[in-house]
């Protein structure tokens, strides 16, 4: 078939056998069936492949002609088919319980189309198991460990990967990390048995940077496709391109909602495979005029739902955690006093957003309280959430769905160059997703908080693709490694805004990643074996230059995980005092570094958890930050960028670390203005204020920052002081004045110019 | 400055066009330019003016397109872009995603209700502001025809009374129409006798004097004492009134059918008329001889210029 063109040779010789070969396995199909001893006829060849060998009386797989009967014979063991053991009570138990999942009815029709056709698109909404179980029936006919081959499955989020991951390893009864592992960035939690990785899609990605045409796979399976993730969008276009060179790669697009069609018409009309969930009728409410205040509006139905209806739990869709912390904190005082004075059941509320540490994400699973007597009104939950629990989180019991329509969304504009989180109105797509969540138990209820002449005319269809929301400075370096030169007819499923790719290779030239024709420097190749934005990478592999790559590495690391500094509502001022204790009056980045360094004197590691409680300290960032720093510290290593420190007591200690900064963010800078306490963005003209967390004395005429927030105001936050003379010693090209616009920047940059050139003459006429 | 074209004219346009245009400020003025600019600068904004700023800012910066001058569009020149969308088809989207900062909690649908609220509160006023301009020319066009028929009615009557002269002072003597004024009440005929065409002065005189003498009547009842009972005389003028009155509105159908009439066509009739019968000119204000009015430009008031 497609012998010559498949680029994976060398792991073809490895092979001893035609019998290896997948496109001859017709030639040894009598053989095969005769062995039955062994799985596919590969077995005697290849030792490591667990299962083949040891289990006797296993039925005889051929790749890609299993049918559901075969595997289901597989299954039910009593030998493990992948790792051999034996198979445990838990096992038999999660397989019954698998075998009711929606997906497994449709076993056998989705092997027939996967096995005739080389891309799949599956529509399942969630709930119907094909996150879990799709993979696993590509196992048992793929037979990935015959070719030395893994699955991949990919997943928008970290989180997900893991849980995933962990749940499959359980329902095949092996160990996590062996057969079924998970990658996500700065962990890898596989090993040379894996035959099935749960990823994300960045993670691939990142893979396929090394890797053009992901030789590891046999079948890759892009799951969560309707969330257009930035990454997802990447590897579908990527992927469109590899199976043309790969003709023995299997592609699986599955995507929860049911404008797959529009999957399909990308991938050159692939058959499409719809799996009915198992969801219940939900009756949806509009309100007759548009609603004031939402929140309130929100209190409102949710207390009124508690009040009149009959059992089941709410979920409540709010846009932030500050919003839905204090959402919470209102329905508990309300809820009180209804059972005070309405003879209201026990009302339970929680929050749940991405940043929520693990356990109290968990809490959204408990039961809804009982009745306060026997016989008395019912309890109930209410779970106050993000859109996470749109299509990403399932919980069962929900009855009723509150939904103002609102949530918070990345957004990215080239022309200010700002990338942030808005609220912003959902699209129809999603608020279908989310009056679905109401039926999962039994008929539910939807009430949205604007009519329904808003919802035809006010709501997009589809919410907008990550891609049209994002800065693409790092796309763009990933792509111009993944060896795409023409990224202006590279075939986006959504292309973004010409601007958008101008604005990114803009950055990059400016970084230095690109040269003047759009070629990849070795800058560029450096930056982009490190998973970080190209501003920090550059920084990171400048460091070394200013006496400081130890200190930078740190600083890159905490500037990658969430935030470090924990300020609950019910002690603001105390975690205040206790960030001062940290301040470094020259800005956040030097504070930050304060931080890390405490945390890693032997005092506070003799009891971390302890001592970032006392503070008000995130261990989970820190932590996080330490694993992080050492990924990113291995990738400097191999990539031989040397780790060096100026000496604590030097004077330049901290200036060096500034300095370096500079090399990184100078396309982040804002100048105060004369006399006001706002800032203006160089180039941008932007007016902006100094986040009120930062430690920055206002005394600091020019800052770097590392993030613009815009909201009601425009904030930049972790903010740095700067010297002027760095900018244009550091960032020659970006400053050169030429380009400025008249204005207040400018004359003060020349007057710098002029001042460094006259000093430069007098040292030099000496 | 020499490289004009005209060199022969160089010295004259160079020494106008050397010379500054503004005298040199002195340092004393400068000092307080600057000071004035720093001040300003230096003054402290508002939160609204800082919010404004920011806003004003920002809608320029987003208002603004990226152009050619762009590294990264030269960049994208060189992999073949040529304007219009990315990707093979072609088809995507141009322009960046819209940015909209939303600053308050109000639901889905209330902006656009805001809005339009807003239009139709706007909407509303135009609709007014239309009637109103209908209004006004309305306005104009009836209050021109008003003032129209005021004059006409005015020469109306003028004409009337020229030719009640003309008919009562049958003789041709002056003294005769006054005589007749004093006279009418006696030996006046009835006034449907009279012609049409001044039927209404004799009218109008009558009504008038009626009431003159009411007046009187009730002048002379006022003057009584209050106490004095005089109900059979009450009644009598009650009576009185209502005679005169059934009087008045007696039917007249042929002066009903003339008053019907506007006021520019009866004074054509009683114009023509006095033309016809005593050949004189209402416009020329003048008697002629004979039939044939020679000297009079015409019929109407506007040959008359």
């Amino acid at each position: 078939m497609a012998e010559e063109k498949q680029p994976s040779r060398f792991k073809r010789q490895k092979m001893v056998d035609d019998r290896d070969n997948p496109y001859l396995a017709h030639i040894y199909e009598d053989e095969q069936h005769d062995s039955g001893v062994s799985l596919s006829g590969d077995s005697s060849t290849n030792g490591h492949l667990n299962g083949s060998t040891s289990n006797g009386n296993g039925p005889a797989l051929k790749r890609h002609a299993t049918t559901a009967k075969q595997a289901k014979v597989a299954e039910d063991g009593p030998t493990n088919f992948f790792s051999g053991g034996h198979l445990s009570e838990r096992y038999f138990g999660i397989l019954k319980k698998r075998r009711d999942l929606p997906v497994h009815a449709q076993r056998q029709e989705f092997l027939d189309m996967y096995q005739k056709s080389q891309i799949l698109v599956f529509v399942g909404e969630t709930g119907s198991g094909k996150t879990t179980q799709i993979p696993q029936f590509v196992l048992f006919d793929d037979l990935p460990q015959q070719q030395g081959k893994m699955v991949a499955c990919t997943q928008p989020r970290r989180v997900a990967a893991m849980s995933v991951a962990q749940r499959v390893a359980q329902e095949m009864d092996v160990t996590l990390g062996e057969e079924v592992g998970y990658s996500i960035r700065f962990e890898d939690m596989t090993g040379p048995k894996t035959i099935l990785k749960y990823m994300t899609d960045g993670m691939l990605l990142r893979e396929a940077m090394n890797d053009h045409d992901l030789t590891r796979y046999s079948t890759i399976i892009l799951d969560e496709a309707h969330e257009r993730t930035l990454a997802t969008d990447i590897l579908m276009g990527l992927l469109k391109e590899v199976v043309k060179r790969r003709p023995d790669l299997k592609l699986i697009i599955m995507s929860a909602t049911l404008d797959a069609q529009k999957f399909q018409k990308y991938f050159m009309n692939a058959p499409l495979l719809a799996v009915p969930g198992r969801t219940h009728p939900v009756e949806i409410f509009y309100t007759p005029e548009p609603e004031r205040d939402y929140v309130e509006a929100a209190l409102r139905t949710v207390l009124q739902i508690h009040a009149t209806e009959p059992e089941g739990d709410i979920l409540l869709f709010l846009t932030g955690e500050e919003e839905i912390e204090d959402a919470c904190r209102k329905i508990n005082l309300e809820g009180d006093e209804m059972v005070r004075e309405a003879d209201a059941g026990p009302l339970k509320v929680y929050p749940l957003y991405g940043t929520l540490p693990p356990a109290q994400q968990q809490r959204i699973f408990d039961p809804a309280p009982p009745p306060f007597k026997p016989g008395g009104r019912p309890g109930r939950k209410c779970i106050v959430s993000t859109n996470i629990a749109e299509t990403s989180l399932t919980i069962d019991g929900i009855v009723y769905v509150v939904d103002p329509g609102f949530s918070k969304q990345k957004v990215y504009n080239p022309r200010i160059r700002v990338e942030s989180l808005l609220v912003s109105p959902i699209s129809k797509a999603s608020a279908q997703q989310r009056a679905g969540r109401a039926g999962r138990t039994r008929p539910g209820k939807c009430f949205r908080l604007y009519t329904e002449g808003a919802f035809k005319k006010e709501l997009i269809d589809q919410s907008y693709p990550e891609i049209l929301r994002s800065n693409l400075a790092s796309t763009v370096l990933e792509l111009k490694k993944l060896g795409i030169d023409d990224l202006v007819h590279f075939d986006l499923m959504d292309p973004p805004a010409p601007e958008t790719l101008m604005r990114a290779l803009e950055e990059l030239n400016y970084l230095a990643c690109l040269d003047d024709e759009g070629e990849l420097t070795n800058m560029g190749k450096l930056a982009s074996e490190f998973p970080l934005d190209p501003a920090l990478a550059v920084m990171l592999i400048a460091s070394p230059e200013f006496y400081c790559s130890n200190e930078i590495l740190s600083l890159t690391a905490l500037l990658s995980v969430p935030q470090l500094f924990v300020r609950p509502a019910s002690a603001r001022k105390r975690a205040d005092e206790m960030k001062d204790l940290f301040a470094h009056a020259d800005g956040d980045h030097l504070t930050m570094l304060n931080v890390y360094h405490a945390f890693k004197a032997p005092s506070a590691q003799e009891n971390a958890k302890q001592w970032c409680h006392d503070h008000f300290l995130s261990f989970r960032a820190l932590q996080q930050a330490d694993n992080v720093r050492l990924q990113l510290k291995r990738i400097m290593e191999r990539s031989e960028i040397e780790l060096v420190s100026t000496p604590f007591t030097d004077k330049k200690y901290y200036e060096n670390i500034r300095r370096a900064l500079v090399a990184g963010f100078f396309m982040q800078v804002a100048k105060k203005d004369s006399s006001n306490k706002t800032y203006t963005t160089v180039k941008d003209n932007q007016s902006v204020l100094l986040h009120p967390s930062t430690v920055l004395g206002q005394d600091s005429e020019w800052v770097v920052y590392n993030e613009f927030v815009l909201t009601s105001k425009n904030y930049i936050r972790t903010v740095t002081g700067v010297k002027p003379e760095w900018l244009l010693e550091i960032a020659p090209q970006y400053y050169d004045l030429e380009g400025f616009s008249k204005g207040d920047i400018k004359t003060s940059l020349l007057r710098v110019q002029q001042k460094v050139q006259r000093r430069a003459q007098i040292n030099g006429g000496r | 400055m020499g490289g004009d074209g005209e060199d022969e004219d160089d010295y004259l346009s160079m020494s106008f066009t050397e010379q500054p245009a503004t005298p040199k400020e002195t340092s004393l003025q400068r000092t307080t330019r600057l000071k004035k600019e720093a001040a300003e600068r230096g003054r402290v904004l508002s939160k609204k003016e800082l919010a404004e700023k920011e806003r004003t800012q920002r809608e320029a910066a987003l208002a603004t397109q990226l152009d050619a001058s762009n590294k990264g569009a030269k960049m994208m020149a060189m992999m073949g872009f040529k304007g219009g969308a990315l990707g093979k088809s072609g088809d995507a989207r141009t322009q960046p995603i819209e940015l909209l900062i939303k600053n308050d909690r109000g639901g889905i649908g209330m902006d656009s209700e805001k809005k339009r609220k807003v239009r139709e509160t706007a909407e509303a006023m135009q609709g007014l502001e239309k009637k109103r301009k209908v209004d006004e020319a309305g306005f104009r066009e009836r209050s021109r025809n008003e003032r129209e028929e005021r004059r006409a009615e005015g020469m109306m009557w003028s004409a009337m009374r020229t030719l009640e002269a003309f008919e009562t002072a049958a003789p041709g003597d002056e003294e005769a129409g006054e005589a007749s004024r004093d006279t009418h009440d006696e030996k006046l005929p009835p006034v449907k006798s009279i012609n049409v065409l001044w039927r209404p002065v004799v009218k109008q005189r009558q009504d008038r004097d009626r009431e003159r003498r009411m007046r009187y009547d009730l002048d002379q009842s006022l003057s009584r004492k209050p106490d004095y009972d005089d109900l059979n005389a009450e009644t009598e003028d009650r009576l009185g009134f209502s005679d005169e009155v059934q009087e008045t509105v007696e039917d007249d159908p042929e002066l009903e059918a003339f008053e019907s009439l506007t006021f520019a066509e009866r004074l054509a009739r009683v114009v023509e008329f006095l033309r016809e019968k005593y050949h004189y000119c209402f416009w020329c204000k003048y008697r002629y001889p004979d039939a044939d009015m020679e000297g009079c430009p015409g019929l109407t008031e506007d040959e008359h210029g």
